[in-house]
């Protein structure tokens, strides 16, 4: 029973094989038709238009591009091997909408590949899709296409579209307003055909032609710029190694444009394997006559024995970057305590471990227990019979997984010791920080360089001062109020609600970006505990975040082989001050949700959060996150609460995507790091949640059994 | 002019203090830190190449040297795609199974002379399972295949199965094995001496290619 998730999450590792291997070389298997050619609106397709091409499963690529029409900088994401997704920032200039005279406006695409082409027969690939499908639907537009590979090298494609590809004018619907789906206008009014071909000229060359007949009427009434002069759009796209891509194309023959792709994929890493150190093998015990002591458990009664052996295996696990908490040891059982700070995979810290006790322990102990620690508390339990490590080295991993048993981690046995020294356990660092900030409608790409010195002091198992100073050198954020304001006008408005009586929770975010003295980002003081054995604490007070200081109380509920977790948190904040790191403005609030996660396998999870928000505004949250073993993230949310859509100013709820890619995965080098960025369609006050470190879900599921199981592979690594 | 110089030497000070502090590398590392580390990997790999090269050691003086201070097992391995040979020592033996590792702690696993596995390399094979085994000790012909199990980018372990001939080579005492499968093929050759394996050429992957292994102490 307990195996079940475990053998799925197996079994799928078996089966894409040859799509990884050979990526080039097309086999029986039924895959969707992939290409790599993006189109002006950062999809595989044409040039204005699309094909029913997926990318490789996993990539994750982002376009900029720059046209005589518009800027369009494009991120996209094979979400699913026959879905993608995109998120478009675009500009259009001299596009009268506010006091700018411009537009910068957000867009999401999707594509679904219905069909496979039939490689030997005659149907094609069969896609369908909507373009700028929510929001002011200044690219509006819905496809149904299909496309089929005539020769190795040419591809054509023909498919009928609305909206803007059926030739139509939709006018933009309020930008105020925007940011909900517009179902009502998809697959309406008139149809036009479009076509497009394509010749691989080279590995690396790709030319395309194309009918479209996108009429440039938004274009052409609000900027005056000239609508195309024919509906035939040449172009060609050259692929600079295996994530490069340059695109030129022209709209008409007299409209140019260019654009540049960078596309990763999560499942092709520099380093597959990474390039930690090889791990000490597995020590076979010797034979009972070889060493009579050993194998009697004798050596238990020794009160010295304790100690030497877990001062030596400590020694041993430091230098695997396993801190060893506490053990305990008796004649036939080891447990050990450890708190992994170098591999992403907690798998691979459990298999080391395990080698490193087989060469440390006596011979009579045959149970090992590995218990996984994390922020003081244990979060749990992997027991191995020695004879299986012994056995299983250098076996088919899912051998030693069916060997294993995962449990729950008892909070408070008796017979645990603590590694003497550890506590309390001060720890410091000085570093460079950068911040960007990117999707800003007046200067899309900020930053700020400065040094940030940071320390923790951990007085017992679970309870964490910690803090952070930071001094920025150099860069291009600044401090700026909200709607255009100076921060000179927003401190003199003497108030933090806007307009329509919303208090200002994130939209005067800007006036925390102060240009010259030092910062305090966070000084807190946490406490982790774990009541029972599937319940987990945190109470953090201080200074939360950078706009919010206060206390933060969370449980959760989390067995660890349970794909579905329940949490609740309540929070009371005050809004700090913009400038002074110790003292508070006016406005004060009790936020707080109720949390359903769950594990649907395949590494998606979804999360729901139903509660008070930080404007005081009820509502949800639904999350839904495809993570991979390599600790690749890609996600999506939404946002709907009671507030307003006027009061909620730019678009009517609140959405954005996730992204986290691990350091490891880039360098080869072990570490537990993510490079990661919350792209929120706008920054604004309704459906705003507060930040807090340390919320518990992320904090035990590295070893509960999903992901766990996940990264399982690297066991013996 | 002058605020543009004042802020590249700013950042190059930062970038120069990277890590500083008592929490451990694993714990510190941040995308300035990382790519800090890149850059003076960059610079030590050209200040390296620039400077005047020591003659090289050939494999039988390394041979020779590791014979004389290394009492324990040792093979002299050659990974031909990166163009490196180093001598390895036996660090452990579980069974029939031996782990050889270099200085810097990357190791293979053998048995009997057999690749079973790598580690350390960035495109590491996990584990292999030659059917073929029996065929090339016992020095005679036939086919079977050879699963490579490796460590995926995404982060599982794939295995990639192959169709293999085992047949005589072209020189007395050595046996050629060759594999086909996923579209990729390969051949490895042993030189079997009474079921021992003291030299061969083994592939050991698409990203890591052949290894040759040679016995210097069994």
């Amino acid at each position: 029973m307990r195996h079940s998730r475990l053998f799925r999450q197996l079994l799928a590792t078996t089966l894409p094989v040859a799509l990884l291997v050979a990526s080039g070389s097309q086999t029986a298997l039924a895959e969707p038709m992939i290409g790599w050619g993006m189109n002006s609106y950062g999809l595989p397709g044409g040039i204005d238009t699309p094909t029913a091409e997926m990318l490789p499963d996993g990539t994750l690529g982002a376009t900029v591009g720059y046209s005589d029409y518009s800027r369009r900088n494009t991120l996209v994401f094979q979400a699913l091997p026959r879905l993608t997704a995109a998120l478009r920032y675009s500009r259009i200039d001299n596009y009268q909408i506010d006091e700018r005279d411009y537009l910068w406006d957000r867009s999401f695409d999707i594509r679904f590949q219905a069909l496979d082409e039939d490689p030997d027969g005659w149907r094609p690939a069969v896609a369908v899709g909507l373009q700028d499908f929510m929001g002011t639907g200044v690219y509006s537009a819905e496809y149904l296409v299909a496309s089929k590979t005539i020769t190795p090298t040419l591809r054509v494609s023909a498919g009928v579209g609305w909206g803007r590809l059926g030739g139509e004018f939709r006018p933009p619907s309020d930008v105020g307003q925007g940011g909900k789906p517009n179902y009502k206008d998809w697959f309406t009014g008139p149809a036009s055909p479009f076509a497009s071909i394509t010749w691989q000229a080279t590995d690396k060359l790709r030319l395309v032609a194309e009918y479209s007949e996108d009429p440039y009427a938004l274009e052409e009434s609000a900027t005056g710029e000239e609508a195309p002069d024919s509906k035939i759009n040449l172009g060609l796209n050259y692929r600079i190694g295996d994530n490069y891509e340059l695109g030129a194309y022209t709209i008409g023959g007299k409209k140019f444009g260019a654009q540049f792709t960078v596309a990763l994929n999560a499942h092709q890493s520099p380093f597959p394997s990474g390039l930690e150190k090889a791990p000490a093998p597995v020590r076979p015990r010797p034979a009972p006559s070889a060493d009579p002591e050993g194998w009697s458990g004798v050596w238990a009664n020794d009160p010295t024995a304790h100690p030497a052996l877990q001062t030596s295996l400590g020694d041993a696990l430091a230098k695997e970057g396993q801190v060893l908490e506490s053990m305990a040891i008796s004649a036939n059982r080891a447990e050990v305590r450890i708190n992994n700070t170098r591999y992403l995979q907690q798998a691979e810290a459990i298999g080391r471990s395990a080698r490193l006790m087989t060469r440390a322990l006596p011979p009579s102990v045959e149970t090992f227990v590995i218990t996984s620690v994390e922020e003081g508390v244990p979060t749990s339990s992997v027991t191995l019979r020695r004879s299986d490590v012994e056995r299983l080295e250098n076996t088919e991993v899912s051998q030693i997984a069916n060997a294993a048993a995962l449990t729950d981690a008892d909070p408070r046995p008796g017979n645990l010791v603590m590694t003497p020294g550890l506590y309390p356990r001060f720890q410091w660092g000085l570093r460079p920080y950068l911040t960007t900030s990117i999707f800003d409608a007046d200067d899309p790409f900020r930053y700020e360089v400065g040094a940030r010195l940071s320390g923790s002091y951990e007085l017992v198992p679970g309870l964490v001062l910690s803090g952070a100073v930071q001094q920025r050198a150099f860069g291009t954020i600044k401090q700026e109020g909200p709607a255009d304001l100076t921060p000179e006008e927003y401190l003199a408005q003497g108030t933090d609600m806007n307009d329509f009586g919303v208090p200002r929770v994130r939209s005067d975010t800007r006036m925390y970006s102060n240009s010259d003295g030092p910062v305090v980002p966070e000084l807190t003081l946490a406490w982790y505990a774990k009541p029972t054995d599937t319940v987990y604490t945190r109470v953090t007070a201080g200074l939360l975040e950078r706009a919010y200081g206060g206390v933060s109380a969370e449980a959760l509920w989390k067995p660890v082989n349970s794909p579905l977790a329940l949490g609740a948190e309540i929070n009371r904040v005050r809004k700090r001050d913009f400038e002074d790191a110790f003292s508070f403005r006016d406005y004060e609030v009790t936020t707080g949700h109720v949390s359903a996660y769950y594990e649907f396998g395949g590494g998606f999870t979804g999360q729901l959060d139903i509660g008070r928000y930080l404007a005081g505004d009820d509502g949800a949250t639904v999350t839904l996150t495809r993570e991979f073993a390599n600790g690749w993230r890609v996600g999506a949310y939404a946002t709907k609460t009671n507030m307003s859509e006027e009061s909620f100013e730019e678009g009517s709820f609140d959405k954005g995507i996730t992204i986290s890619i691990p350091f490891s995965w880039a360098t080869g080098q072990p570490s537990r790091q993510e490079a990661g960025s919350t792209l929120r369609s706008l920054s604004r006050d309704g459906g705003s949640r507060l930040e807090v470190n340390g919320r518990l879900y992320d904090t035990v599921r590295d070893s509960h059994s999903g992901k766990l199981y996940q990264g399982w592979g690297k066991f013996w690594r | 002019m002058t605020g543009t110089m004042m802020k590249g030497a700013l950042a190059i000070a930062l970038l120069g203090l990277a890590a500083c502090g008592n929490q451990s590398a694993d714990e510190s590392a941040s995308p300035l830190g990382v790519a800090a580390q890149v850059a003076r990997d960059a610079l030590a790999e050209r200040r390296a190449a620039s400077q005047p090269q020591a003659p090289a050691r050939t494999p039988e003086q390394m041979a020779a040297e590791a014979l004389r201070v290394n009492p324990a097992p040792l093979i002299l391995a050659g990974l031909e795609a990166a163009g490196r040979t180093q001598v390895m020592a036996m660090t452990g033996q579980n069974g029939a199974m031996r782990t050889y590792m270099t200085p810097n702690e990357q190791a293979l696993i053998l048995r009997n002379g057999m690749l079973l596995g790598t580690r350390g390399l960035g495109n590491d094979m996990s584990v292999t399972e030659p059917a073929t085994e029996a065929l090339i000790r016992n020095q005679r012909s036939g086919t079977a295949q050879r699963v490579i199990r490796y460590y995926a980018g995404d982060g599982l372990e794939r295995p990639m199965t192959f169709n293999c001939t085992v047949g005589a080579g072209p020189n007395p005492g050595v046996m050629v094995e060759n594999c086909e499968g996923l579209g990729l093929s390969f051949q490895n050759s042993f030189m079997v001496q009474g079921g021992q394996i003291p030299v061969s050429r083994q592939w050991a992957g698409p990203g890591l290619g052949y290894i040759t292994i040679q016995t210097l102490r069994p």
